[in-house]
């Protein structure tokens, strides 16, 4: 041992030293966030909870049953049950979902859409079982307005905005509803 | 037969006054007590704070403003709290250990005096229940039986942790208490008494103001050996979170855990007071800052005695949120190999410097 470690063992300088620091970040501010009272902020394109958009002239869904986002799905959480020619059922198991994002890249119309809330906690898991009716209700809840539209222009932009098909060519257009 | 001669109006006056002593140190009782116990639930608290702060976090925010009703949310969950006892727990002294610890450390309270003496209508009283001369081996006799609390504990809850836990709680507890006996030895060689009044008053008296000038070497020395004593971090091996549980009272719940919780925590309202009271000048201040600012006399001593206990305290929350566990064998040597060696080196040059003084001065 050299006479440097012995003086700086009998001295406790290195303990000194932490007790400077624990000091000092005593008086320095705390990070705690106390959840229910103050909330973390929500950064714009936050993937929370799921909503599938509604058509501002015909109140009704966007989606046209195409299976895109349902095929994409990592988790495999998505069912979508047509019939009539019509989408009769849109199921998301959000305990499954990942919160990939990719069923959002995916949709060509802009027909499905995350939104802001994360809480959503529930005591049953049949209440997290979301169908249309209850994603619907999301995107009115969460979405509203102008906002569900900046929404997808900011960070999703639907594929039908990039490489839309031009209007006189023949497409199954018509069947969106 | 007239009663009103019967007895002598003497011996009326001297058992009225023997009453009121005993009532006054019943007073004493309580208030020390409660005062103690409130000290306890609020150490739990600013300990929880201060560490809080100092690892950027909050502590307790939401009992009362600023969780300042935590310690009483606590106590009475404690309180409600199912008392469970292990199966082939050996009942009898599974009940007896957190008394016996609880009980050692609180006695220790009474030989704690914390301020001037004063008279009221002419009784002299004298903050300290009980002024005895051997204060100071009173209170290393008690933190010996404190460690039969633990060790019992441990070995009456059939459990592997709670033994082990009291078995290296009985191990560094004796190993410490030679050094801290030791390191106070050079207190009691320079204030010629073991009376814990008349130690203060001697520090009061003396050129340094406080002991912890002149016995620098035995306050380092006593102040390690407190935080061992006390099972605290960075010594807290009998209850060591990370290897054994929770200890020695790894089985124990609901108010026989709180007991130990209680114990623990006078025990170091004990070590903060020992250490004011031996190195810190007690009550009193040194003569040359009053020299400097007199007004400061104005100041009851009390005030003076909890700031010093206080910052000890502050001190013991410190290094818990500073320092990690020593390894055993760290603490074994720590012990041994370095305080009983330096405490006793402390002691030869006190007597030697002491000598030396007294037949320059003659007597």
């Amino acid at each position: 041992m050299t006479v440097r470690e012995i003086i700086k063992r009998f001295t406790f300088i290195e303990i000194f030293q932490g007790m400077a620091l624990t000091l000092k970040k005593m008086f320095s501010h705390a990070v705690t966030i106390q959840y229910p009272k103050e909330r973390r902020h929500i950064a714009p394109g936050f993937r929370g909870l799921h909503a599938l958009a509604k058509n501002p002239v015909t109140g009704q869904t966007k989606c046209v049953g195409c299976g895109l986002c349902a095929a994409i799905c990592p988790s495999q959480c998505i069912t979508i049950k047509r019939g009539n020619g019509k989408v009769q059922d849109y199921e998301i198991e959000v305990l499954r979902c990942i919160y990939c994002g990719f069923c959002v890249e995916a949709c060509p119309y802009g027909a499905i859409a995350m939104t802001e809330n994360y809480e959503y906690s529930e005591y049953k898991r049949s209440d997290l079982l979301m169908n249309k009716e209850k994603l619907l209700a999301n995107w009115d809840k969460s979405m509203p307005d102008k906002k569900g539209e900046e929404y997808f222009k900011k960070f999703w932009r639907p594929m039908s905005d990039d490489f839309g098909t031009p209007r006189d060519q023949s497409s199954f257009r018509g069947k969106q509803q | 037969m007239d009663i009103a001669n019967a007895i002598d109006p003497k011996m009326i006056d001297a058992i009225i006054r023997f009453g009121l002593e005993v009532l006054i140190i019943l007073i004493k009782i309580v208030v020390v007590l409660a005062i103690g116990l409130l000290h306890v639930a609020y150490a739990t608290y600013f300990e929880r704070k201060v560490i809080g702060h100092m690892q950027v976090r909050l502590g307790p925010m939401r009992v009362g403003p600023h969780g300042l009703l935590q310690p009483f949310a606590d106590g009475i969950k404690l309180f409600f709290k199912e008392d469970i006892i292990p199966a082939n727990a050996d009942k009898v002294v599974f009940y007896i250990a957190p008394i016996i610890f609880m009980a050692a450390s609180m006695v220790n309270l009474s030989v704690i005096p914390f301020s001037y003496s004063f008279t009221i209508a002419d009784f002299k009283i004298s903050p300290v229940i009980a002024d005895i001369n051997i204060g100071l081996l009173f209170i290393f006799a008690m933190a010996g039986i404190g460690v039969y609390g633990i060790f019992i504990a441990g070995w009456a809850s059939n459990s592997k942790y709670a033994f082990l836990g009291g078995l290296r709680s009985a191990a560094q507890v004796i190993s410490y208490e030679i050094a801290m006996g030791l390191s106070l030895v050079g207190v009691m060689i320079m204030a010629g008494s073991l009376n814990l009044t008349d130690i203060v008053r001697a520090q009061e008296e003396s050129v340094f103001g406080m002991f912890a000038i002149p016995q620098i070497v035995g306050f380092v020395v006593f102040t390690i050996a407190a935080v061992a004593e006390t099972n605290r971090t960075p010594f807290d091996m009998p209850e060591a979170e990370s290897e054994l549980v929770a200890g020695y009272f790894t089985e124990y719940s609901g108010f026989r855990f709180a007991e130990f919780f209680l114990g623990e925590y006078i025990a170091m309202i004990i070590m903060a007071s020992m250490a004011t009271i031996c190195f810190l000048g007690g009550w009193t201040l040194p003569w040359y800052i009053l020299s400097v600012l007199p007004f400061l006399k104005m100041v009851p001593g009390i005030v003076w005695f909890l700031m010093k206990a206080y910052a000890f305290f502050f001190f013991y929350y410190w290094i818990r949120a500073t320092l990690p566990r020593y390894r055993y064998d760290q603490v074994m040597a720590i012990g041994w190999k370095i305080l009983i060696p330096v405490a006793l080196a402390n002691i030869l040059v006190t007597g030697l410097v002491k000598i030396i003084i007294t037949t320059l001065h003659g007597a």
